[in-house]
């Protein structure tokens, strides 16, 4: 409905946050999935299972929690979830999945 | 495209497989860390536990080790007493979290059933091949390890025997792909995968511990061939489905060829032959249940292997926190409320200590501890158009970015300058060069030979001779010029953001006022020679290189007029008399040097001469200090003997580094000033009275801490299991692409520090403890500082760390269960204290008294 009203493609957005030293370990898994880029939101805060979670930590990068964002065709949502999964059998972290729209596909191809 | 399927899933698995295994950082920044690092949610107990099972490593010091020091009164019967009563059993399994280490074992083993031998060769032939890929030595390098390896190993003889050959020819193009493929092949379900990954992984966890770094910690765009890990892991499984396709039709096929996996003797099947060659072929015998009696204590004879080492362990701390804590409460001084003369910054680096001491003992001068980075993460653009340079802990990225410029250029200008250091810097690699190729040795050794030779000569009968003429060399054909940061370029970071990390560093270290008139910020290196962990020995905080760059940039930082006009918005005020000055201490020849003596002002050039020459003193009384503990030293001579030894090239102890480090003080000086420490505390300056909502705490809890946490570690494990965590002796060492080391020609990369840098001898120098945090601050705000951050809460609830609190002028100890308990005088009354040497009934000590039995 949305794409069809503004031309717009639909597409897959996957958020994942979690510790910042597990960002190499979910990074690797967008790119064997075929996502084209991604993005990072370092030092985010929050509450959940575990308490309120720090944002900026001045001296440790490895500890603070990011945030990563990847859009990407819906047929290669399946490969990513599948090394998502295996990540958050020990990792911390959350993961949302939700269908977006842009403008430009080829981007994200 | 639709992306190959489970290559993702792959490529998470090969992560968690990884948990396991240490990391393990280049030679040019060998940061200590903690071999278990991935394991610490396990605990201490655990952790340790696994990498037994797993690696054959040993967690705990040895029986002999307890024993001597149980002889020597190091251990006495009240520290027993009290370990027992403070000990809970955290002793854990190898199973939980998905690390099945039984099950770890299995198909790589069975597949290889042919004996140790076979994969043996496995592990010979990655090994091979990965030292040529760092090498440089592969081409397609650039498109990373497999594919490089694929396209090389085609060409070997071994490829091309028709099985391997239509194997290699039906590989996918990528690391994941064929790993998934491999593992089809091999016939491995996926539930299986993570523990056939982590058997490889553990057959050389020095391989496994370099791509770890390369995959999780490098930096994105590092230089360099990247061997990341499931590249690494992809090889190695094509060289076990290799076996298993040749196995299916050539029972006893000799091979042995050129880039081969020899099945001779492997009879060609899968089943087991029940001989381990994987990963637990190490594992300890069964542990057996101590038996014998020891009437004084009898609750350590009911406690098997790990839980009765965990005990004399234990007594091993308390002891040492014991008389660190009865000296902190009797022998600490008040600080003079006299304004001070000078302060004085130093890096929280044990060897700072010993420095601190002296400099305070020399006069009114105030001492601070601080990460030898100074609050500034920092990436340096040499001025020489060298590598870039990143100045703070690897649990950081740099956020700034600076050029460094030559602040004084006459008489030369600067392009002249550029052009010496060219000419002078490209000697050194063609030399290198010229010595690895095939023919040019000879071209060398004939062309050079005539002054290479006697310059060897004299480099090793008069190093400080040979050390004086090389500097003369050099300052005559490339200056070093005077130095400094573009801090007010365009593209250098906002006023803005140079102000907000000068506060953030001088509100942590607990100085925002009563500034003296020079403020000396003093960082650390070490001069060595011939000694590939030479960077072990250099600033931790810095990223493992010299303190010099970041005391600079600290105090260029904090000497420019519109960063204190803004650090006064924000209530700190900087008096205009006020000079930061940068410094630098050579911590095996325990010289102090002021970094640029000549951009004094005149208002406080004679100050500043004054505290040179007091740091000169301090630091030659700390060389006497130290030359006592060094082996074979001159403590008659001790500077000059402390200045030829570092400029040695045969020498493989410069110093002692940070070998019986042990704790980490994190409080107001006065809590410690006044104290021999015996360069064993790491002390991180805080003031706990300007920190109510425990922000700057959680800030040195969180970096700080963890980073001697690291070191702590790397010390404890290199000491206690030399041979997997250890480096091994120095004198067999041989360089692998800077990636690290091998012992003799070949084979896995060694892990950890060197065997001198904790042995001195035969006799462990180092004493294997675990790192005692001590805060003074309200155990409810250490409590809150805990609960908000995972990292603490698993080192010091998994007893990785140990800490205990001062408040109120009370000692707390912070339990196994959580609580806080109070110390008397920081000792483990109110048991009775036996003390000095064991009496005769007690020097019969049995092994299995301690807790477990020898192989």
């Amino acid at each position: 409905m949305i794409g069809e009203r503004w031309g717009l493609t639909p597409m897959v957005k996957v958020e994942v946050v979690v510790a910042g030293e597990d960002t190499p370990a979910v990074t690797e898994v967008f790119k064997e999935a075929g996502a084209v880029g991604f993005t990072t939101v370092p030092n985010v805060s929050g509450f959940g299972h575990h308490g309120y979670h720090q944002g900026l930590l001045a001296f440790n990068d490895r500890s603070s929690l990011v945030l990563l964002m990847v859009v990407l065709p819906e047929e290669r949502v399946e490969s990513l979830l599948e090394g998502l999964r295996q990540i958050f059998t020990e990792r911390r972290g959350v993961l949302f999945v939700s269908d977006t729209f842009v403008s430009r596909p080829e981007y994200f191809r | 495209m639709k992306p190959a399927p489970r290559a993702a899933a792959l490529r998470a698995i090969a992560e968690l497989a990884s948990d396991p295994l240490p990391i393990l950082w280049p030679l040019e920044t060998a940061i200590a860390t903690n071999p278990l690092w991935d394991m610490r949610s396990r605990g201490f107990a655990g952790a340790v536990s696994t990498a037994e099972h797993l690696l054959g490593a040993t967690g705990y010091p040895s029986d002999d080790t307890f024993r001597c020091a149980y002889r020597d009164g190091r251990i006495t019967h009240a520290d027993l007493v009290c370990a027992l009563q403070e000990s809970q059993s955290t002793a854990g399994g190898g199973t939980e979290g998905g690390i099945t280490t039984r099950a770890a074992r299995s198909h790589f083993d069975a597949s290889l059933s042919g004996g140790r031998h076979l994969a043996g060769q496995v592990d010979a032939e990655v090994a091979k091949w990965c030292a040529a890929f760092l090498g440089g030595k592969l081409p397609l390098s650039s498109e990373g390890f497999y594919k490089a390896w694929l396209r090389s190993v085609s060409t070997t003889r071994w490829a091309r025997r028709p099985r391997i050959k239509r194997l290699l020819c039906g590989l996918p193009p990528t690391a994941a792909e064929a790993a998934v493929s491999c593992l089809a092949l091999l016939g491995i379900d996926e539930d299986q995968w993570r523990a056939e990954l982590t058997a490889h992984l553990a057959r050389m966890p020095g391989w496994a511990a370099h791509a770890k770094w390369r995959s999780r910690w490098a930096a994105p765009n590092a230089a360099g061939p990247a061997l990341e890990l499931v590249d690494y892991l992809a090889v190695r499984l094509v060289y076990e489905a290799s076996i298993a396709t040749e196995a299916s039709i050539a029972t006893g096929e000799s091979g042995g060829s050129e880039g081969s996996v020899s099945l001779e003797g492997s009879g060609g099947s899968k089943a087991s032959s029940g001989t381990p060659t994987g990963l637990t072929a190490k594992t300890r015998p069964q542990q057996q249940k101590a038996t014998a009696s020891l009437d004084l204590i009898p609750s350590l004879v009911d406690m098997d292997g790990s839980d009765g080492r965990e005990v004399w362990l234990r007594a091993y701390e308390i002891h040492y926190r014991h008389e660190l804590l009865r000296n902190l409460t009797r022998q600490a001084v008040r600080p003079s409320s006299l304004a001070p003369t000078a302060q004085f910054v130093f890096c929280i680096d044990v060897r700072s200590e010993g420095l601190r001491r002296h400099i305070e003992a020399s006069g009114e001068y105030e001492t601070f501890g601080f990460a030898g980075f100074f609050g500034f993460p920092v990436r340096v653009h040499p001025w020489d158009g060298g590598s870039v340079v990143d100045l703070c802990p690897v649990l950081l990225r740099p956020t700034l970015e600076v050029d460094e410029i030559p602040a004084d250029v006459q008489p030369s200008p600067v392009s002249d300058l550029l052009a010496d250091h060219a000419g002078f810097a490209g000697v050194g690699p063609a030399v290198e060069e010229a010595r690895q190729g095939e023919v040019s040795p000879y071209v060398l050794a004939e062309a050079s030979g005539f002054v290479l030779g006697p310059l060897a000569a004299l480099r090793t009968l008069t190093p400080t001779v040979f050390a004086a003429l090389r500097s003369w060399v050099s300052a005559k054909l490339a200056p070093q010029p005077l130095t400094g940061f573009d801090l007010q370029g365009p593209s250098s970071p906002s006023d803005d953001s140079q102000a907000l990390y000068a506060e953030t560093a001088l509100k942590t270290m607990g100085l925002t006022s009563g500034f003296a008139p020079v403020v000396v910020i003093c960082g650390h290196a070490a001069t060595t020679e011939n000694n590939p962990f030479a960077s072990a020995l250099d600033c931790g905080a810095c990223g493992a290189v010299g303190g010099a760059r970041s005391a600079r940039m600290a105090a260029d930082v904090l000497n420019r007029p519109r960063v204190r006009e803004l650090l006064a918005e924000r209530h700190i005020d900087i008096p205009k008399e006020t000079l930061f000055v940068a410094a630098e201490h050579d911590t095996t020849t325990d010289r102090v040097r002021v970094l640029d003596p000549s951009s004094v002002p005149s208002s406080h050039t004679r100050l500043v001469e004054a505290l040179q020459e007091m740091m000169s003193r301090a630091g030659q009384s700390l060389a006497v200090e130290r030359s006592r503990d060094l082996p074979a030293a001159d403590h008659s001579r001790a500077s000059a003997h402390v200045s030829c030894r570092s400029v040695d090239w045969a020498q493989l102890q410069p110093e002692w580094g940070l070998a019986r480090n042990a704790s980490l003080i994190i409080a107001p000086r006065a809590l410690s000033a006044g104290v021999d420490l015996q360069r064993r505390a790491f002390l991180h300056s805080y003031d706990p009275d300007s920190d109510e909502s425990g922000s700057l705490l959680e800030t040195i809890l969180t970096g700080p801490m963890v980073v001697a946490h690291w070191i702590n570690a790397a010390y404890y494990f290199s000491a206690v299991s030399p041979d997997v965590y250890g480096a091994g002796d120095k004198a067999a060492h041989n360089v692998v692409a800077g990636a690290g080391v091998w012992q003799g020609a070949g084979g896995d990369l060694r892990l950890g520090l060197p065997r001198q840098a904790v042995f001195d001898g035969e006799r462990l120098y180092h004493e294997p403890m675990r790192l005692l945090t001590i805060i003074e601050a309200p155990p409810t705000r250490i409590d809150s500082v805990i609960d908000r951050n995972a990292v603490v809460k698993q080192l010091v609830g998994g007893a990785w760390v140990h800490l205990v609190c001062r408040h109120e002028g009370a000692w707390l100890r912070k339990a196994d269960d959580g609580s806080w308990r109070e110390l008397a005088d920081g000792g483990p009354s109110p048991y009775p204290d036996f003390g000095g040497p064991v009496d005769a009934t007690l020097e019969g000590l049995q092994t299995s008294q301690i807790g477990g039995s020898q192989p």
